[in-house]
């Protein structure tokens, strides 16, 4: 038996470890038992000290956006994994397949004959109200029809354990670094356990990653130079740039290297204008091209949006998707599933009211102090209020927000999210956490097992982004059926999806 | 390599060598004042004067301190002082900027050795500096320099990158060189009965060694110190590395190994001037290089530097895109 875990306090909430005080769930009793092994604490502080040099000496940092100096930070990490089951992963991987099938046909339909809207399936206003929706491409002809490439899904359990969708991420999800980073220092840390656990790989996200990008190439280009565009070394996510462009040995790039001659792409070399076919952008719609967008970009490439037009060049992902992220277009995706696969969701969303609709809007000006509400624009947990936490002048705040621009808001049930052993000071004490998985669309969807696992580390709190003091986790997705003692006795866990 | 991360390397070089030598001027100065033994000397504003004009900051000096040229007022200006761009710690701290954007191409150590001496020199003042003594404080910063380039030269791969770093380096090295000479003209000018006593060879000594020349000017064989033998020898010996001479005919092999992979850019304006310059020291006299004015030739050698620096910015990094060759 373990010490680690005896004071252990299981909580109402959906606990990703124990079944019940002191009964750790199946796919969790190696742990458990290996954990019991251990001299109390101090053996895993140790390990936790290691792992935390290990991400200094390796450079994963973030830098936080309101400190003025650019301060580097290592993001938070814990060592005890979120450990999924290859059960629980399977209908995980349907659902977000068919999640970005939907999500795909979405945009296509979108930027194309809008039958969805003549349907009245999804109301007209909501996509054109949208500020992600891009007029100019309308009518374009997207490489291979792919109109998203890279969703980042956001998912989390309720107090039943039901994995439900938080919200899709379909410009520039960031995190895939972490996944890859957390994993080298778990195989240091923790090496025989991942062998024992029979734990699948993700390392080959990145040469997925570079399929896909290749593939997007135009036809006639038998080898295509592929560029990772980024905002430039004071980005919050600079580290996950470089980290990705060394992964797949293709250039890193600022707008300022590209140029745009004839409509076709080059970057400034020092022996001259080299050219460029596909651009993994990670940079928003907004900043792409100054002459189309934000004027005032100096991120930009100018003629960039026309050398798109084109088909000269490729962009990863395409213009246009953030209209199908809006936090209030989110609510209609069952329906889109329903719509162009009609099929029922296999991942269920979370209960979602739109402030557009005067029945929601009388709800949710009402019951606010209970919701979640959300800006449907903003990320990274900026531009929302979790009212149970919030104070009553903050409410009244964001209440006047809502009733001046209701198109921009949606409230959701405060939910109590799963939560997750992680270790707290000198302690081990249940954490709130989420997952966000990678979804590649290419020539066929592929999705990397496993994903972000981020944790919300301060006591209490349900905001897991690292911008809000969040910390992250490796996630371990297990290649075989757990077999234990625990699972002949208790008999077979029960399916929770 | 992208225009963009070359220029970056290249600066970083072109910063980091004039950290360096600036503060060997500051060392040689320091030097000939103790050597003049004469406390009216060691006070009077022209044993300072001379450098503000050599590192041609002179406005700004005048701008920032006024007309008061002490000791105190030069050091801060060359060393600590982060409104003059061409400081020790101005130098540095850009390097290390330039340096934390090309972080990918540099090994870890690379970066680590700069990131720490800057972190220690961005606390440094004059108080530090007078309290170890000048000799003291200046051989600490250019040692720690040293083993960035010590590092650097073990870890940098002899692609592009390495080449935009000599390139930069040796660049600026020429030009730093050239400066160091005109101290000491600045210094003789009032005094040319000086010239051939004990105090002149005693100051020629010390300029040779701000350039650690000493040893190397000895068995070089060009015999006794005096004025035509160390111009000489800092302006066209073709042995010691951080000679004119020396340092041009580097700049024009690395700009050889940078285009060596582009047939279109084999001829090109920056490597010309490199080898005109290069093969000018070879052929001049040194004898009427000073009967015409040293001062006057090292204003010319400087302009051409600075042609040579003009020509690598058209040529690989601001060139305009509707003439630039499109690579296949």
């Amino acid at each position: 038996m373990s010490d680690l875990f005896q004071s252990y306090d299981h909580g109402r909430f959906y606990d990703e470890m124990f079944a019940g005080p002191g009964q750790p769930r199946p796919h969790y009793q190696r742990l458990f038992d290996r954990f019991g092994q251990m001299d109390g604490i101090s053996n895993l502080l140790e390990r936790q000290r290691t792992a935390d040099q290990t991400f200094i000496n390796r450079g994963v940092t973030f830098t936080v956006y309101s400190d003025t100096a650019g301060t580097e930070k290592i993001f938070p990490f814990d060592l005890i994994p979120r450990i999924v089951p290859a059960h629980e992963w399977a209908v995980l991987e349907a659902g977000l397949t068919q999640r970005m099938q939907a999500l795909n046909l979405f945009l296509t339909d979108i930027y194309g004959e809008q039958r969805i809207l003549r349907e009245g399936v999804v109301p007209t206003e909501m996509v054109e109200t949208s500020k992600h929706f891009r007029r100019e491409m309308m009518g374009f002809a997207m490489p291979r029809g792919l109109f998203v490439h890279i969703n980042g899904t956001d998912l989390v359990r309720d107090v039943d354990g039901t994995y439900r969708v938080l919200e899709d991420n379909l410009r520039t999800p960031s995190g895939v670094s972490y996944v890859l980073e957390n994993r080298q220092v778990m195989k240091r840390v923790f090496p025989n356990m991942l062998r024992d656990y029979r734990v699948r790989p993700v390392e080959t996200y990145a040469n997925d990653l570079l399929n896909l990008l290749m593939h997007l190439a135009p036809s006639h280009v038998p080898e295509p130079t592929v560029v990772l565009l980024t905002p430039g070394v004071y980005n919050s996510a600079y580290f996950e740039h470089s980290f990705l462009a060394r992964q797949m040995g293709i250039e890193i790039v600022e707008g300022s290297d590209l140029v745009v001659e004839n409509d076709r792409v080059y970057m400034r070399r020092s022996e001259g204008l080299a050219p460029v076919h596909v651009i993994y952008r990670r940079l928003d719609d907004d900043f792409l091209d100054p002459t189309v967008f934000r004027p005032d970009s100096l991120l930009g490439v100018p003629g960039l949006v026309n050398a798109y037009r084109k088909g000269n060049v490729a962009l990863c992902n395409p213009i246009g998707t953030g209209v199908a992220d809006d936090k209030a277009m989110y609510y209609y995706v069952p329906r889109m599933i329903k719509f162009y696969l009609d099929q029922d969701p296999i991942l269920p969303n979370v209960e979602t009211y739109l402030s557009s609709d005067p029945k929601d809007l009388a709800y949710i000006l009402e019951h606010l102090p209970k919701l979640v509400a959300k800006s449907v624009n903003e990320a990274g947990g900026y531009g929302m209020l979790v009212g149970p936490h919030s104070t009553q002048a903050q409410i009244a705040e964001f209440r006047e927000k809502i009733i001046a621009n209701p198109r921009n808001f949606i409230a959701q049930p405060t939910l109590g999210i799963s939560r997750c052993p992680s270790v707290c000071g000198s302690a081990i004490e249940g954490r709130h956490i989420d997952l966000r998985p990678y979804i590649l669309n290419g020539e066929t969807i592929k999705i990397m097992p496993g994903g972000l696992t981020r944790v919300a580390l301060r006591k209490g709190s349900l905001v897991v982004n690292s911008s809000q003091g969040g910390g992250s986790k490796d996630t371990w997705v297990l290649a075989d059926e757990y077999q234990s003692q625990s699972q002949t006795q208790g008999g077979p866990e029960k399916l929770i999806v | 390599m992208l225009s963009r991360v070359a220029n970056l390397v290249y600066w970083m070089a072109r910063q980091l060598e004039r950290a360096e030598n600036t503060a060997r001027i500051v060392d040689v100065n320091a030097q000939l004042v103790l050597d003049l033994q004469s406390r009216q000397a060691a006070d009077d504003p022209k044993s300072w004067e001379p450098l503000v004009f050599v590192a041609g900051n002179d406005e700004k000096f005048v701008e920032l301190y006024g007309e008061a040229v002490t000791e105190r007022n030069v050091v801060e200006f060359m060393l600590f002082d982060r409104r003059n761009p061409s400081s020790v710690i101005s130098c540095v701290s850009h390097a290390r900027e330039n340096a934390r954007c090309v972080r990918d191409l540099l090994a870890a150590e690379v970066w680590e050795t700069l990131n720490t001496f800057y972190l220690k020199l961005k606390d440094d003042d004059f108080a530090r500096y007078a309290q170890l003594g000048s000799s003291e404080y200046l051989n600490r910063v250019k040692a720690q320099i040293q083993l960035f380039y010590g590092v650097a030269e073990s870890m940098l791969p002899r692609g592009d990158e390495w080449w935009f770093f000599e390139l930069g380096r040796y660049l600026e090295r020429a030009d730093n060189t050239s400066r160091i000479l005109d101290v000491k003209y600045y210094m003789l000018l009032p005094d040319i009965a000086s010239v051939g006593t004990a105090l002149d060879m005693i100051q020629w000594g010390s300029v040779l060694r701000s350039c650690s020349a000493f040893e190397a000017f000895r068995r070089s064989r060009r015999g006794q110190l005096n004025l035509e033998r160390v111009v000489d020898f800092l302006l066209r010996d073709e042995l010691f590395p951080r000679s004119i001479l020396y340092s041009v005919a580097e700049v024009e092999q690395a700009l050889l190994r940078i285009v060596g992979h582009s047939e279109h850019l084999v001829d090109n304006p920056a490597s010309r001037l490199a080898a005109d310059l290069r093969s000018d020291l070879e052929s001049i006299a040194t004898s009427e290089i000073i009967t015409d004015g040293l001062h006057e030739y090292l204003d010319t050698i400087q302009a051409r530097i600075d042609g040579i620096h003009s020509a690598v910015q058209d040529t690989f990094i601001d060139y305009p895109t509707s003439r630039a060759k499109i690579l296949v």
